[in-house]
């Protein structure tokens, strides 16, 4: 983009010294129309890049320029949902130029709803940019979406990682990849999302219930990792990528290229591929056993687009294998309580990239096809995608036998048909209906932890939106159904039993953003969501390793319904201090966990026993975020968050809910020379608060207490260098500086190892362009 | 745009068809469990020269895949006063039929396991001594078989715990040994 805005900079030039002596009196009257129905658009953003000058059209899609001298001009024409579009003319005398604009491709899919004209559902939503994607890249996603406030992780050990939003995690988060619903046996906790963070240009978290736009079980929030658009206006693209990691000695490259065919303007294309690879990592004074990682992704991007119609096919594969520190892997209380004891990692261990049992190998393929069409009625957006999961288990074995104890597989296929429909007496909005149908299953001779299972789902939907001078209001419906056949093998014989379960929900959200004067931004929102129970809740009767207790499931659950009142106020007390406050309470009925029962007695010794039980329960906290700019280059953010988790039915507190955190950070940007720009210093401190609310009932459902608080420091320094016009950004960075020991509440490794020591990266990449 | 909704059709149709195969609506719906390396029973085969022969079992069957665990069997250890026996100590997966040994396979792969005993109270009366543990193929401690020597009269616990990848072959209790423990069988004693 930066090369198109700079070679027209230079037509500029050329033709500013031809036309300076012509006769500058030229009227021209621009008309901004829909492509397709003729109706004109406002308000329409045109900027002229010749004149340096912006204009907005009236409510005839009409403006006006004065006074041109002759010449070509360059022509910006942009609008909420629709597409923007640019055309250089030549203009030697006055007349009237006539613009179309057609809908936007992927308005729909536009997540970033937060703070923007309402041209989308309202949500309390934030974003991981470009730049902050770059500042942690090669870290898994969990890792990256620790930069959204109100976001922690719950973790195995340093190398598995789930993002929880608001105390919610697993079963209760959506996450989108490339538009598409992600299914990758997301409700176990040792199961981190297939998506590689490469493929965005950005990603987007949705915090709250969100079930209406993104389907059931978005109860607890929306990730949303989203590549950039395919090149539309000629030429090449691409970014290479590379990081190096000190503590586990993790390589990570990464490269994409994306192109416009200049003969065939409608056809774009775009690969990518990320490769990373990493050996046991260290804690303070140890080295932790069996914790490499090894990860290999790539995807391919093809789209033909023309005005009022497109299609775009993507397919993307994920592959990797993950070792998981063998001393986690206990065989009863008395190992974990000895694991416990132990001041040190009880398996000893040194540097190695080789991977042993305990391990997971995980594949996920995505394919997708989308349509989108303009029509009288709006635009057309067909989406159909199939995905298939691939997840085996290597258990610790006796004897070697290279095979794998579980080999789970889940095909998953989905279609959504949405219509953004024309303004209908100043209501917009969108209806759609969304099918799944999904399959899971084991390999004969595997061990079984969820029984197999088909299911099928449907759903409808309406959101509109209606826009007043200060007020944006909202209003959205979803009915679901989804079916479940299930085949479970029960008792000593293994008889295989067929269940069928159906769930049918209605859910909704109501919305409302105000602006306060020219500065400030409310926005209100309730809204109501549902999440059947799955296959593990319902059925599951294994043994966790890693916690010494055996979980059993419970047929009887009912779906989880959750009532989310979200108040947020965004904006600038001065012009050098903003501020966003975002307060939010979350009603859950039914609300599933897991309840201590007796011990079980089994050839190994005792355990721990739970069972899933419901009870209701209210989630409300507060994110506050502040920056402050004390000049042009020094900035400073403030990120504080604090959630409250009760067990209402119990009058106590849900345990295993991130503790408070609060975090500082301070940078400082300069300039040194042409060829060192966009230099900076970074510092940054992180606070976790002690986890002190935590059941009554604790000490006899897990031991010990939760960890104490812990304060961590990071720095980095960055710099672009030019080579020519060529940019390389280049930075370092170090995480854990003091190389403090600690452990995290929400890691369930926090028994047996400390969280990562000192880790210092250094990233290089190379972004190039040609048009 | 008619030949792309065609094109989405005939994704759809395959992909359904696919689903549809006799095969895979086997596997789906036919689950065949196989839960590997399943121990149940740990089992005491003791004998002595004076004629002693006899087999002391403690199994637990189908402790985890069961919301209805199967009553455990232990049997009452009850030997001599002041009496040497030779013991061999094995595992049994006794859900399968026949019943497998795994003591083999144990033994095989004894560099990566260990029995530990133990015995409350460790002397006097209800104790029993343990001693001439058999060896691994690297010297090192495996206890598989090994000599009892009994106290005198009266009542205890022998406990018998299997490790699995041990950090310290040369430990005499599990937390000790480390690793992992495969089997852990707590029999009452009545020295008589």
């Amino acid at each position: 983009m930066n090369r198109v805005v700079f070679a027209l900079m230079l037509c500029t030039c050329c033709f500013s010294t031809a036309v300076a002596q012509q006769k500058c009196d030229i009227h021209i009257d621009v008309l901004v129309s829909e492509a397709h129905n003729g109706q004109p658009v406002y308000p329409v953003v045109v900027h002229i890049d010749e004149l340096n000058a912006t204009y907005e059209t009236n409510e005839q899609g009409k403006l006006v320029v004065d006074s041109l001298c002759p010449g070509k001009y360059t022509f910006h024409l942009h609008a909420i949902g629709h597409e923007h579009y640019a055309e250089q003319v030549n203009v030697v005398s006055s007349t009237e130029l006539k613009f179309e604009l057609s809908h936007e491709e992927n308005y729909l899919n536009v997540a970033d709803v937060h703070g923007k004209k309402a041209n989308s559902i309202l949500q309390d939503a934030d974003q991981v940019n470009k730049a902050q994607l770059a500042a942690n890249s090669g870290k898994a996603l969990a890792d990256v979406l620790q930069e959204v406030n109100g976001v922690s992780m719950i973790a195995n050990g340093a190398t598995i990682a789930k993002p929880v939003i608001h105390g919610l995690h697993s079963n209760r988060i959506v996450m989108m990849n490339n538009g598409i619903r992600q299914e990758d046996q997301q409700w176990g906790g040792e199961h981190a999302p297939n998506i590689d963070p490469f493929m965005a240009d950005k990603i987007t978290v949705v915090k709250g219930a969100a079930s209406v736009r993104y389907g059931a079980d978005a109860i607890g929030g929306v990730v949303s990792v989203e590549p950039k658009p395919l090149l539309q206006n000629g030429g090449w693209e691409g970014e290479l990528n590379t990081a190096a990691f000190s503590n586990n000695r993790m390589g990570v490259v990464s490269g994409m290229a994306g192109h416009n065919f200049t003969k065939i303007k409608p056809l774009s294309f775009r690969l990518q591929g990320t490769y990373k690879k990493g050996g046991n990592y260290r804690v303070p004074g140890a080295w932790v056993a069996n914790t490499g990682v090894q990860e290999t992704n790539y995807s391919a991007t093809l789209g033909w687009k023309e005005h009022h119609y497109g299609v775009e096919l993507f397919y993307s594969h994920f592959d990797t294998d993950l070792g998981i520190y063998r001393g986690a892997h206990t065989g009863n209380q008395d190992d974990l309580n000895a694991a416990i004891a132990s001041d040190k990692p009880l398996v000893p261990a040194t540097f190695t990239y080789d991977l042993e049992r305990p391990r997971q190998h995980v594949e996920h393929d995505l394919y997708k096809a989308k349509l989108y069409a303009d029509s009288r009625l709006g635009m057309w957006h067909a989406t159909y995608a199939f995905q298939k999961n691939y997840r085996q288990e290597y258990d610790v074995l006796r004897k070697e036998n290279n095979k794998a104890q579980m080999n789970l597989t889940l095909n998953t296929q989905t279609l959504n048909l949405n219509l953004e429909h024309r303004s209908l007496w100043k209501l917009k909005g969108e209806v759609g209906v969304d099918g799944i149908y999904q399959e899971n299953y084991i390999q004969p001779g595997d061990r079984i932890f969820i029984p197999n299972f088909r299911s099928y789902s449907g759903a409808g939907y309406i959101i509109e939106r209606y826009k007043l001078k200060d007020w944006n209001l909202e209003a959205g419906v979803r009915y679901d159904y989804r079916q479940f056949e299930l085949f479970n093998p029960e008792g000593n014989a293994g008889q295989v039993v067929r269940y069928l379960l159906a769930y049918r929900n209605l859910s909704w959200t109501i919305g409302a953003q105000k602006a306060l004067g020219d500065k400030w931004n409310s926005n209100i929102i309730l809204s109501n969501a549902w999440r059947a129970p799955q296959s593990n809740e319902l059925f599951s009767s294994g043994l966790h390793h890693g916690a010494a207790r055996v979980e059993y499931g419970n047929k009887t659950l009912h779906p989880e319904r959750s009532y989310n009142l979200n108040l947020e106020l965004k904006g600038s007390i001065t012009d050098k201090l903003t501020t966003d406050i975002s307060l939010y309470t979350q009603y859950i009925q039914n609300f599933i966990y897991l309840k201590p029962g007796v011990d079980l007695l089994t050839i190994r010794g005792y355990f721990k026993t739970f069972n899933y039980k419901q009870t209701n329960a209210q989630l409300s906290g507060i994110d506050f975020s502040t920056a402050y700019s004390w000049t042009d280059k020094l900035q400073s953010d403030f990120k504080a968050s604090f959630l409250f988790a009760r067990n209402v039915t119990n009058k106590d507190w849900l345990i295993l809910m991130p503790a408070d955190r609060l975090r500082l950070n301070t940078k400082y940007t300069f300039d040194i020379s042409e060829k060192l720009r966009e230099t900076y210093i970074n510092v940054e401190g992180k606070y976790v608060f002690n986890q002190w609310r935590i059941p009554s009932n604790f000490d006899q459902i897990d031991y010990p207490r939760p960890p104490i608080a812990y304060f961590l420091l990071g720095a980095s320094v960055g710099a672009t260098i030019y080579a020519g016009k060529q940019p390389l950004d280049i930075s370092l960075t170090a995480m854990n500086i003091l190389n403090q020991k600690y452990r995290d509440y929400l890691d369930a490794f926090r028994y047996f190892i400390d969280q990562p020591g000192s880790n210092f990266v250094l990233r290089v990449s190379v972004p190039f362009n040609s048009n | 745009m008619m030949k792309y909704l065609s094109f989405i059709l005939v994704a759809v149709t395959i992909f359904a068809l696919s689903s549809c195969d006799k095969e895979k609506n086997e596997v789906i719906e036919e689950p065949h469990v196989h839960e590997e390396e399943v121990i149940t029973t740990v089992r005491l085969v003791i004998t002595n020269n004076a004629g002693f022969n006899k087999t002391f079992s403690y199994k637990v069957d189908n402790g985890f895949n069961s919301s209805s665990p199967a009553t455990p069997v232990i049997d009452d250890v009850v030997l001599d006063a002041n009496t040497t026996y030779n013991v061999d100590v094995q595992v049994w997966n006794e859900s399968e039929t026949p019943a497998e040994d795994i003591t083999e396979e144990v033994k095989e792969e004894g560099a990566d396991h260990l029995f530990l005993l133990e015995s409350s109270p460790s002397t006097g009366a209800g104790s029993i001594g343990f001693s001439n543990g058999s060896k691994d193929a690297n010297g090192d401690a495996l206890n598989q078989t090994l000599d009892f020597t009994t106290g005198d009269a009266g009542t205890g616990q022998l406990t018998v715990t299997l490790k699995h990848e041990p950090t310290d072959k040369s430990a005499t209790d599990p937390p000790g040994a480390g690793g992992e423990t495969d089997a852990q069988a707590i029999f009452p004693v009545t020295i008589q």
